[in-house]
């Protein structure tokens, strides 16, 4: 099932999935699948697994279960249909390997493992399970540990279509991860980033600083910022995008330093365990990542600034030829007011917070009148004065009718009842093209982000004092000559 | 590298913010002169190989001296007020008119004597009287001393500052700055400083594109340096590159930050530099087909007129008219009516219209000019035949670009433009690949409205009955497949701007109206042939619909 697990031992990708994606789905791969909206599935493929399924490795989703056989090798964007898979009896089959090889000793043999006993008891809560991207150290295990000695497979079962269910299998790009990822902290989202990468002009070639990488969404974004290709030989003297990566808390480190080698960034993205409020930015050996812009978040990234000034010693960590661009991801107003006096005590110019509104909007037809009534989703008010003043004269017929029939009146019954009213309705419903009747209108989706984080950006320019001064007046004399030459008006 | 230097480099366009915050785009080229506005006028020398982001104050010019000189203000400078007014947090906290403790701005606190505690703007007089210096005092100040002597003068002859709360002599000493410091600063030619340039002058000629908005439709776009990878020694791999389809009517704003991103944007200032050291001299055009037509393949020959367009990390423009307008790229040094090879654009950006996409055959520089045989060209005036060679490379690269782009397998597909995407989607969206992005901008909401609805639920549903009964469906009804796109979504962003000062942080009172700005983004995927249903729990019983009750049910969970 969860077919990222033991990522570790599978060779890394040379190449990232992320920036060359092939043709079709590979194997040892990660491929999003999307399952519905905002419902996406981060898996690697694997064309063998040890979970029991006589088809190798299967994806379990609400909507179907996918035997990765049949999910290796199509295009990308592919619809893939759901497969007939017996999902009851491989618990009983792995039983005995399970507790031979994996389970800790301390475990009496006896006791089933977890995700057993959650299927048993609980179809609905083992689904949500496999739901569960990678095993990360930093969820509490849930299931027994895939047994590091693979028992030798037997051949595997060809995948038989279900009836129903599908979904689609996609690349994966730093936007579908963020929205599939396992939530380790706060998570810096789309609209965040792309304003954060936009606003500090962060383009490939160059070196990002990223301190708290969380979850590593923004070092997904990041990654794909600075990319401008891997090198080649060692002769290579380009100067290649990286993405410097700092967290403290140590499982959190290992996840994404795992997850980064899985994806094949590990040439870019360069993960550190450190603590930068007194550790600050340099790499291993104290060598300065030359950053050309950092992104801090941090919940008191006024501690870290005294690391990031061009004097810093033994190195500065900042590019010495270039402005350096700084953000910091702040949710309180109290950590901006306290970000925005050190940046201007340590020099830094241009300083602005903002914070980035995104709304999500839906679009939707909405269908109004009286020929709508007792149908669903719809508003059988009448639509116009007209339809009004002919729903009231009908009131008025049938309430003189009622009467009349009452008087013994002949003609009675000529208005028509309620339920016949409807009946008309419904049976006029088969020829309306509903999905372009009505007004068109669109409006807020019903869950709204109104606050993410204060985004506090500034600008660090070059160092520049009187020796600077006076190289460049040498290397760029006034000639007085020319100067009296007017260009631009 | 070019993009990661942090001073003013020769030939390049910088912007000046004067201290009205208005922008100006100037080019720095050495040895001239530069007009800063109402400050005067400096030589570029002076700016040349300073850093960026610096501001600049302009001296007064000293007796004897040809032209002003600047300062470089230090950014502590700059900083040096608020700096001043924090490093004093108790004495502020007592200044009265400071909002702290119980007594806000505006609240009167009188002590047991009747004197008022805490300042408020209740007494203010609004009057020009009130300033002691008189219109034609100030004038002659303005020729003899400097900005910061006028100031300090000003303020002296205030005769109600003792009067203003904090915060308003705070605002009074800012606005009198802004009017008789005569500083600027520097600033490079980044996009988002391009968008502010233009939203002042012309906001209609880039679609009212925020950056907030731009960055939004950049990621969702995906694009990135894609350049393919053919079996590199140490790599030991092959992986393919990317190529992304732009409809850009912005004036080529888009196309730049989508070459931004793919790394194609800027010149690198080395390389062009080591070129210009070494000297080598381009092959002229005339040289060449001067010579002997049997001699050609002994020399190849390159030109640079009509390069063959590169193969991956490319970007395709589709556009409306003759040519495309991507004049824009002018501040980033890319003409393309003036091929200069060095420029990363030059091989990596390819144009054709929506003629030349749809109706090749109906396009002249499709058509395959006539070829001569060598003997018919030695016959030739060599002019003859440098046009004859011309009119070949024109044709060689405009079947490339339409044959490639008609192939498809884009990455991704970037519309910002004027035309309905409705239209544009049946023609366009056939060709990205699977699982490739797009993204469509728009300055209003309806067209994307319009759109989403063109892949509703209920729409896509009514589709595949139509396909389940063997009914070609309704172009009318359905114009774009349904199918292929997955989980459209519209969304827009607006950054909102914050004031943060010691004791007054707020959002800022007024910013830009205009166009809000909306991003349509989906996938573009392969549909299934034949039927799919739909399985799960979706949440609510739901009514079996007659009409569609069909085997074909709702795509329901796959949006």
């Amino acid at each position: 099932m969860s077919a990222m697990e033991g990522v570790e031992q599978q060779p890394a990708p040379v190449v990232s999935p992320f920036f060359h994606p092939p043709l079709t789905a590979q194997a040892d791969s990660l491929a999003i699948l999307h399952v519905k909206r905002d419902s996406l599935l981060p898996v690697t493929l694997r064309t063998t697994a040890n979970d029991g399924y006589a088809e190798g490795a299967v994806t379990n989703t609400r909507f179907g279960s996918y035997p990765h056989s049949t999910l290796i090798g199509v295009p990308w964007g592919s619809q893939v249909r759901a497969s007939k898979v017996d999902t009851g009896t491989r618990g009983r089959k792995t039983k005995n390997a399970k507790s031979g090889t994996a389970t800790p000793a301390s475990e009496p043999a006896e006791q089933p493992p977890q995700d057993e006993a959650a299927a048993d008891s609980k179809k609905r809560k083992a689904d949500d399970e496999q739901l569960q991207p990678p095993e990360s150290p930093t969820k509490k295990m849930k299931a027994a540990p895939e047994p590091t000695i693979k028992p030798p497979q037997p051949p595997l079962k060809a995948a038989v279509e279900a009836g129903s269910g599908f979904m689609h299998v996609l690349p994966p790009t730093p936007e579908s991860w963020t929205y599939s990822l396992d939530h380790r902290t706060q998570v810096v989202y789309t609209p965040d980033y792309s304003y954060i990468l936009q606003r500090m002009q962060v383009k490939p070639g160059q070196t990002l600083i990223e301190a708290g990488a969380g979850s590593g969404s923004f070092t997904h974004a990041a990654a794909r910022a600075v990319y401008n290709g891997y090198p080649s030989d060692s002769s290579d003297t380009t100067s290649h995008g990286k993405v410097c990566s700092f967290e403290y808390h140590a499982p959190r480190v290992d996840t994404l330093r795992s997850e980064i080698s899985a994806h094949g960034l590990q040439p870019l993205v360069h993960v550190n365990h450190r603590d930068v409020y007194n550790d600050g930015f340099l790499l291993p050996s104290a060598v300065s990542p030359r950053a050309n812009a950092i992104f801090l978040d941090l919940p008191m990234p006024w501690l870290a600034l005294k690391h990031l000034s061009r004097s810093s010693s033994p190195t500065s960590p900042l590019d010495p030829n270039s402005a350096v661009n700084i953000c910091t991801f702040s949710p309180c107003i109290e950590q901006v007011t306290a970000t925005a006096s050190a940046l201007r005590k340590a020099g830094w110019t241009e300083i602005q917070t903002v914070e980035v509104q995104n709304r999500r909007l839906d679009v939707r037809r909405e269908r109004v009148g009286i020929k709508e009534e007792g149908l669903r989703g719809v508003n059988s008010n009448p639509a116009t004065v007209e339809e009004s003043l002919s729903r009231l004269r009908e009131v008025d017929a049938k309430l003189s009718e009622f009467h009349a029939g009452k008087a013994g009146v002949p003609g009675a019954g000529k208005v028509q009842s309620k339920a016949e009213r409807l009946e008309g309705i419904r049976a006029e419903l088969g020829g309306r093209k509903l999905f372009k009747e009505g007004r068109l209108v669109h409006r807020t989706e019903p869950e709204v982000k109104t606050h993410t984080s204060y985004l506090t950006f500034a600008v660090l320019p070059m160092a520049w004092g009187e020796a600077e001064e006076a190289e460049m007046e040498a290397r760029w004399p006034v000639d007085m000559t020319v100067s009296e030459v007017k260009v631009r008006a | 590298m070019a993009t990661s230097n942090g001073r003013i480099q020769p030939n390049s366009w910088v912007f000046l913010r004067l201290a009205s915050d208005l922008l100006r785009a100037v080019e720095i080229k050495p040895n001239t002169i530069i007009e800063i506005g109402k400050y005067g006028s400096v030589p570029s020398n002076l700016l040349l190989g300073r850093p960026l982001y610096y501001t600049y104050e302009v001296l007064e010019k000293q007796e004897g001296e040809l032209y002003s000189r600047l300062r470089a203000v230090p950014p502590s400078e700059l900083n040096a007020d608020v700096i001043a007014e924090e490093a004093t947090p108790d004495e502020s906290r007592a200044e009265p008119g400071t909002p702290s403790g119980s007594g806000g701005e505006g609240i009167d606190i009188v002590a047991d004597d009747g004197t008022v505690i805490i300042k408020n703007n209740r007494l203010t007089i609004d009057d020009a009287s009130r300033q002691a210096l008189s219109h034609t005092e100030i004038e002659e100040l303005k020729k003899s001393s400097g900005g910061k002597e006028i100031i300090e003068q000003i303020l002296a002859n205030h005769a109600g500052l003792d009067e203003k709360t904090a915060f308003s002599k705070a605002k009074y000493t800012l606005r009198k700055s802004k009017k008789y410091l005569k500083r600027f600063t520097v600033l490079p030619m980044e996009l988002g400083f391009l968008i502010d340039y233009i939203m002042l002058k012309e906001p209609a000629r880039t679609m009212e594109i925020r950056e907030e908005t731009l960055g939004l439709a950049m990621a969702w776009s995906n694009v990135h340096f894609s350049k393919s990878i053919d079996g590199d020694d140490n790599l030991g791999v092959t992986a393919p590159g990317g190529r992304w389809l732009v409809l850009d009517d912005t004036g080529g704003l888009v196309t730049a930050a989508v070459a931004e991103r793919m790394n194609l944007l800027r010149k690198d200032n080395t390389t062009a530099q080591t070129q210009a050291n070494n000297g080598a001299p381009e092959p002229s055009e005339v040289s060449m087909e001067n010579g002997d037509s049997d001699a050609k393949p002994h020399t190849p020959v390159v030109h640079h007129d009509f390069p063959i367009p590169a193969s991956s990390n490319t970007i395709t423009v589709l556009h409306a008219a003759v040519q495309a307008n991507i004049s824009l790229l002018k501040y980033f040094d890319y003409d393309g009516n003036n091929p200069d090879p060095d420029h990363p654009l030059h091989n990596h950006l390819k144009t054709l219209s929506w003629l030349q996409l749809l109706h090749p055959e109906e396009d002249p520089t499709y058509r395959e000019p006539e070829t001569a045989t060598p003997e018919v060209m030695q016959t030739w005036k060599s002019g003859k035949r440098g046009t004859y060679f011309k009119k070949r490379r024109r044709w060689e690269r405009c079947k490339a670009i339409v044959d490639e782009t008609r192939a498809g397998g884009f990455d991704g597909l970037i519309v910002a433009s004027h035309i309905d995407p409705s239209t544009i989607f049946p023609h366009v969206i056939p060709l990205i690949r699977g699982g490739g992005h797009v993204v469509v901008y728009s300055p209003t909401v309806e067209s994307l409205v319009n759109l989403s609805d063109l892949y509703s639920k209920d729409r896509r549903t009514a589709y595949l009955s139509a396909l389940a009964q063997g009914n070609e469906p309704d172009k009318e009804d359905f114009p774009v497949d349904p199918r292929l796109l997955l989980a459209p979504t519209l969304q827009t962003s607006r950054i909102r701007e914050y004031q943060v000062l010691p004791g007054r942080t707020h959002p800022l009172m007024t910013s830009k109206g205009g166009s809000e700005g909306f991003v349509f983004t989906a996938r573009r995927v392969i549909p299934l042939e034949g039927g799919v249903e739909a399985r799960g729990n979706f949440g609510k019983k739901r009514k079996v619909d007659q009409a569609n009750g069909s085997d074909v049910a709702a795509a329901a969970p796959s949006t």
